[in-house]
């Protein structure tokens, strides 16, 4: 939407150099299997170029792992690409995708593919979620987030739980103006009335919850208990304004969060997203809703 | 990390859940999605779309024309006839430069309404289809078979002492001819007060490829489409005054320098009418 296309532009638009590089990866990767297609090379002959085997290539053109310069290199001239400033382009890419964003300072407390998934989460121009067991994270407030850690992970030493809570207020930035994204929330209604913390904690969450609904680039859907309708567990999809980078979807789960890239499988959850909308309570009645709820505490 | 099955295993409330959105047959707004490159189809979408071009390989830059002229259209109403306020029916999924997104980048304080029949249009217009601070979107949520309704709900949001534009994109193709679609416009046009402007623009009967491509696209079960022939298509302007050129292929409608094929130049008519 507005945060306007970068499919082709120059590499410095690229909004993921911030917080870290498996965007950069994947729109690398992208451009990658788009010249390798046009020439007609197969995976594992590319693969053989760069003496790797054709699922190193297939990974590479996903994003899920590095890229050498040297490889690239290699590749390019396969592919036929011998147009420099084509090539500096790609390699300028190359080098973005290898430097670490401002997530890696908390490696201490992000493993890996948390950080991958936030990397995503970062750099998404519209982030569309369904939670129905707690608030959603970009809308959390530092005391609701504490009372989640304090319960789920008791044993967390109080510099850990700092830590957590000033990563989550780092991430909570890309809604504050001027956004970099846009927000669609569909929460459940379970999740607005389980409370982790004090009754005070979750009324200020909810007050904050009817202010950030109040922002243009953010809209909160109430799926009321009434509707009858639920899906089995949290979900989010991640669109990103490059048009060569087709939508992710990341799912919490008990070890740690799994994120699904292939077409049949965002398909599926994008669907039910898509279902989820239509039936959830209008945006312009979230803050009634909230409000009702604040009372009830 | 990569999925390989869904994790979650899927309770009654999915049943429930499935029935809200048709996945089974094409549906005309996310075809037109994939048709300008958006990511909000389906498979069933992506086909139909993909069976059309076969057939019809200009639809691409028939869609695209379609948004260009859309975007001309309103830079012509803010900028030349004052007009602040839109009412846009048919609204489609979002893509690029939404009337109200060009329209408040010319005037912030612009005033639009959207009208659709889909419940999946409008869950994304409503999440992501929103105003500036200065200027207002409203969403209703009826058909253009309803003029009244139409009318009387957007009087919520536009003042209908003060010249309003109506915005007919690709919309007035889906009203068959015995549902009385000149009678339609007629009755949305009637209530607007003097000044105001309509902006119209659908797909004829020109092109035979065009036409052969919609017979199959008729027959999947998707909400049809009907062709006119440009005569008719001037037809619903009757009683306005025409912008110059007139209604004509919609590329050649006070182009920009962007230059387009001659070639394309032939499918989609529209123009703007002024009510005087």
């Amino acid at each position: 939407m507005n945060a306007g296309g970068t499919a082709g532009g120059p590499v410095d638009d690229i909004r993921t150099s911030l917080a870290g590089p498996a965007v950069v990866r994947m729109l690398l990767g992208a451009r990658m299997r788009r010249l390798r297609e046009a020439s007609g090379i197969t995976c594992a002959d590319a693969g053989y170029a760069i003496r790797g085997s054709h699922s190193k290539i297939s990974r590479m053109e996903l994003g899920r792992t590095g890229f050498k310069r040297r490889d690239v290199a290699d590749l390019l001239t396969l592919y036929g690409v011998n147009d420099c400033v084509q090539r500096d382009g790609l390699f300028s890419l190359v080098d973005q995708a290898n430097a670490p964003g401002w997530l890696h300072e908390y490696g201490d407390v992000l493993s890996n593919s948390a950080e991958t998934r936030l990397q995503l989460e970062q750099c998404a121009s519209v982030i569309r979620c369904y939670e129905n067991q707690f608030i959603p994270e970009l809308l959390q407030t530092a005391d609701y987030a504490r009372a989640l850690i304090e319960l789920y992970h008791p044993a967390t030493p109080r510099p850990e739980i700092a830590r957590r809570i000033a990563l989550l207020t780092r991430r909570q930035m890309v809604l504050r103006e001027p956004a970099s994204c846009r927000l669609w929330a569909i929460i459940d209604e379970a999740a607005l009335r389980r409370r982790p913390g004090t009754a005070a904690t979750m009324r200020r969450q909810l007050r904050q919850l009817i202010e950030i609904s109040e922002l243009p680039h953010v809209t909160i859907q109430v799926m009321p208990f009434s509707t009858g309708v639920a899906a089995g567990g949290a979900i989010t999809v991640l669109r990103f304004a490059e048009t060569e980078i087709a939508d992710v979807v990341y799912l919490d789960q008990f070890t740690g969060a799994l994120y699904l890239t292939k077409p049949d499988d965002v398909q599926h959850y994008a669907q039910v997203v898509d279902r989820l909308c239509t039936r959830a309570g209008l945006p312009a009645k979230t803050a009634a809703f909230l409000r009702q709820l604040i009372q009830e505490i | 990390m990569s999925g390989d099955q869904p994790p979650y295993s899927w309770t009654e409330a999915e049943k429930d859940l499935m029935e809200g959105i048709d996945t089974t047959v094409p549906h005309s707004a996310r075809i037109w999605n994939y048709w300008l490159g958006g990511k909000d189809n389906y498979p069933v979408d992506r086909e139909a779309g993909e069976q059309f071009v076969k057939v019809y390989p200009g639809i691409i830059a028939e869609a695209r024309a379609n948004r260009q002229f859309l975007t001309r259209a309103i830079h012509y109403l803010v900028n030349e006839a004052d007009i602040d306020q839109f009412l846009d029916i048919g609204t489609g999924l979002p893509t690029v430069d939404n009337t109200h997104e060009v329209s408040q980048r010319l005037n912030p304080a612009s005033r639009i309404v959207y009208v659709d029949n889909d419940p999946l249009v409008l869950a994304h217009a409503r999440a992501l289809l929103t105003s500036t601070p200065e200027g207002a979107t409203d969403y209703v949520d009826a058909d253009l078979r309803e003029p009244d309704k139409i009318l009387n709900a957007a009087a919520r949001t536009l003042d209908f002492s003060m010249p309003i534009a109506l915005m007919l994109s690709g919309i007035m193709g889906h009203v068959a001819d015995d549902e009385g679609p000149h009678a339609i416009v007629r009755q949305l046009v009637d209530r607007l007060p003097s000044g105001s402007y309509l902006m119209l623009q659908d797909g004829t009967v020109v092109s035979q490829e065009n036409a052969d491509a919609l017979e199959d696209y008729n027959e999947s079960g998707a909400v049809p489409y009907h062709l006119r022939t440009p005569e008719q298509i001037a037809g619903f302007f009757d009683g306005l005054e025409l912008v110059e050129p007139g209604v004509v292929p919609i590329q050649i409608w006070r182009p920009d320098v962007t230059p387009t094929d001659p070639k394309d130049h032939v499918n989609t008519f529209g123009g703007i009418g002024l009510k005087r």
